[in-house]
């Protein structure tokens, strides 16, 4: 098991980064190759900046706004907490101090990963309802609960370390100096340095991470990288 | 179906699968954002009729066949086999679909589910299930464009007897003919229907401007687009474009018909000539001051359906207002409007398909839309859509006059004696 432990901490991270990194870049690079559209999808109006507007469709996401507010409110808190959440995980890094080095709170004290969570749940929860029901295939149930999953035993992480003095026996410097091991490619065993029984719930949630990332260039999250060119295909 | 049925239909797949659709395809999120974009769901709420359940019909065939989902876990996205069944899914999804691109506006990424119906109609069209009116008449129109010249003495013939309703609403500059047909160092290519209705008020209005126009011996709507065979869609274009180019006219000018003007607008390639809807062309009169309305023409409310094609997809939004203005009615917006504007439910070749029952059953939505607006006239600016709506009006009683805005501009001609 501790085999199998070392290899999900270690060496799966690096290849889970691959396979993102190398997947995305084989579908942007089927795209890039395929053949542009024989002519223009845009509607109208006409922006007198498409590009501004491409932009402010996909991060403002006003379409969304103006026909179903509350999707749209869970929608920008979510994609608000995934940034944060992806600051939260830079923080971990050594050389990196978007929080105060010596403090053990997280960044956002716990309350990032509860802006991923929450929203989650509603995404999930929707898709038991009417039409959502009826045009959600599997895969968009699994794709969400492996979010969820990776969420909560997240939660379990920052809460623990953030909102309670001694709640979660691994702290914020023993994650850092997981992540020095990670960003120095020294190979060595996290265990050295993540002690306790909540181990478990680390590699959980390292495992969980990863699957995520290497789904992520075949699944519809792609969204993340293609939302912007695809509306400014109706933008120009 | 066998492997080189198969291997065929994927080849005809992938001739679809440029930039746009392989974002199209791989994007969708599933969600439900475009379920209410579509006034067939709208009027008759099945799954089948959302934009995103016409799109997974197609998306499930890519996922089988192009992604690696399809080879080891077919069940995770639901993936149907290129079999009878998928296709008796896409000709529901395909001709069930205007094509308004109305859930463009709604999708959070802009999805297009109008192309992604191309892919539908071209495998449609790959097991020659494609319906068989929309095939019969675009072979006629590509007839045409090789035959023209055999019947037209009969043509200008036929216009001949035309030319005293055109007389009646405008007097022709002298020296000029009511209705030129094929006049070389024209400005104007103006290309009409069949029917007199769509050629008379437009020539009388390029003559109270004192247009230098001429009249194509062509049809402009192109079937080939509502069919979704691309080469037959380019050739019934080139006829026009091929005479535009001949004649030497620095525009060509559509008839009220939507899909007819941006198929010549935007997909027709490039070419050494504009082109502009009829409503554009009055609008630019109006305000250099080449025509003059009667206002009051109109008795009562009037009310504007903006067709999609011209309005959402070709950018024609407030032209057709300011020639409403112009007119002096008591103007009223339909709820929603615009850009926002239901489709009538009659576009993407259904008037044409007959299908009388399902497209009065899938417009209830709009016939709603036009009775709220309590106006006692509706004008657009597309012969697709003034069908449709006329069909509506009897068949929901709305008790309303449909209109052609072009007539109405028509009918309201006047101060003829200073210009000739």
């Amino acid at each position: 098991m501790a085999g199998i432990y070392y290899f999900i901490m270690v060496p799966m991270v690096y290849i889970s980064i691959a396979v993102l990194i190398v997947g995305i870049a084989v579908k942007a690079a089927s795209i890039l190759a395929a053949p542009a559209p024989a002519y223009s999808l845009k509607t109208y109006p006409a922006r007198k900046r498409p590009g501004l507007a491409a932009l402010a469709d996909t991060f403002g996401m006003g379409m969304i706004r103006r026909r179903n507010p509350v999707f749209w409110f869970f929608l920008v808190w979510f994609h608000l907490g995934m940034i944060f959440l992806l600051l939260g995980h830079l923080d971990l890094f050594p050389a990196i101090h978007l929080v105060p080095a010596a403090s053990r709170h997280m960044v956002g004290a716990g309350a990032v990963g509860v802006s991923v969570t929450v929203p989650a749940f509603y995404f999930l929860f929707r898709r038991f309802k009417g039409q959502n029901r009826h045009i959600s295939v599997p895969a968009d149930y699994l794709l969400l609960l492996l979010l969820l999953f990776t969420f909560l035993l997240g939660d379990m992480m920052s809460w623990g370390n953030s909102w309670t003095a001694h709640g979660f026996v691994m702290t914020k410097a023993a994650f850092r100096s997981y992540f020095g091991i990670l960003s120095g490619f020294t190979f060595i065993d996290p265990r050295t340095v993540l002690h306790g029984s909540h181990y478990h719930f680390v590699v959980l949630h390292v495992f969980l991470a990863e699957l995520f990332l290497m789904i992520l260039p075949f699944s519809k999250i792609v969204h993340t990288f293609f939302s912007l060119p695809l509306n400014l295909l109706r933008r120009r | 179906m066998d492997e080189v049925m198969t291997n065929y239909l994927k080849g005809l797949f992938e001739t679809k699968l440029n930039k746009a659709m392989r974002l199209y395809l791989d994007t969708c999120a599933r969600c439900g954002l475009c379920v209410d974009a579509c006034h067939v769901y709208a009027s008759m709420p099945e799954t089948k009729y959302t934009p995103v359940g016409r799109a997974e019909v197609i998306r499930k065939l890519f996922r089988r066949y192009f992604k690696l989902q399809g080879k080891f876990a077919p069940w995770l996205g639901e993936t149907i086999p290129l079999s009878d069944i998928g296709f008796d899914q896409a000709y529901e999804a395909a001709f069930s679909c205007t094509g308004c691109r109305r859930c463009v506006g709604f999708c959070p990424f802009g999805i297009d589910t109008q192309q992604v119906m191309g892919i539908a109609k071209l495998l449609l069209i790959g097991v020659e299930r494609q319906p068989q009116i929309l095939a019969m008449l675009s072979d006629m129109s590509v007839a045409k464009g090789e035959t023209y010249l055999d019947s037209a003495e009969s043509y200008v013939e036929a216009l001949k007897n035309l030319e005293p309703q055109v007389e009646a609403l405008a007097p022709t500059p002298e020296g000029r003919a009511a209705i030129p047909v094929g006049a070389a160092g024209a400005d104007i290519l103006y290309v009409g229907l069949s029917g007199a209705h769509s050629i008379v008020p437009a020539a009388a209005i390029m003559n109270a401007a004192r247009e230098n126009w001429t009249l194509s011996y062509f049809e402009a709507v192109n079937f080939g687009a509502w069919l979704g065979d691309a080469k037959k869609q380019a050739k019934i274009s080139s006829r026009i474009v091929e005479e535009a180019e001949r004649l030497g006219v620095k525009e060509v000018v559509v008839v009220e018909c939507g899909t007819a003007t941006r198929v010549l607008k935007f997909q027709a390639g490039r070419h050494s000539f504009k082109v502009l809807s009829i409503i554009e062309l009055i609008d630019r009169y109006l305000a250099e001051g080449r025509i003059k309305l009667k206002a009051g023409t109109i008795p009562g409310r009037l009310t504007y359906h903006d067709p999609c094609q011209l309005a959402r997809n070709s950018g024609v939004i407030e032209e057709p207002r300011r020639v409403i203005k112009a007119l002096g009615a008591d103007f009223v917006e339909l709820t929603p409007t615009r850009e926002d504007n239901w489709c009538c439910g009659g576009g993407g070749g259904l008037i044409s398909l007959g299908e009388q029952e399902f497209r009065m059953k899938s417009s209830k939505v709009k016939a709603d839309q036009v009775k709220a607006a309590k106006a006692g006239t509706i004008c657009t600016a597309c012969e697709n859509c003034h069908t449709q709506l006329t069909e509506l009006n009897e068949h929901y009683g709305l008790g309303m006059e449909v209109a052609s805005l072009t007539n109405l501009v028509a009918h309201a001609l006047t101060g003829f004696a200073e210009k000739n």
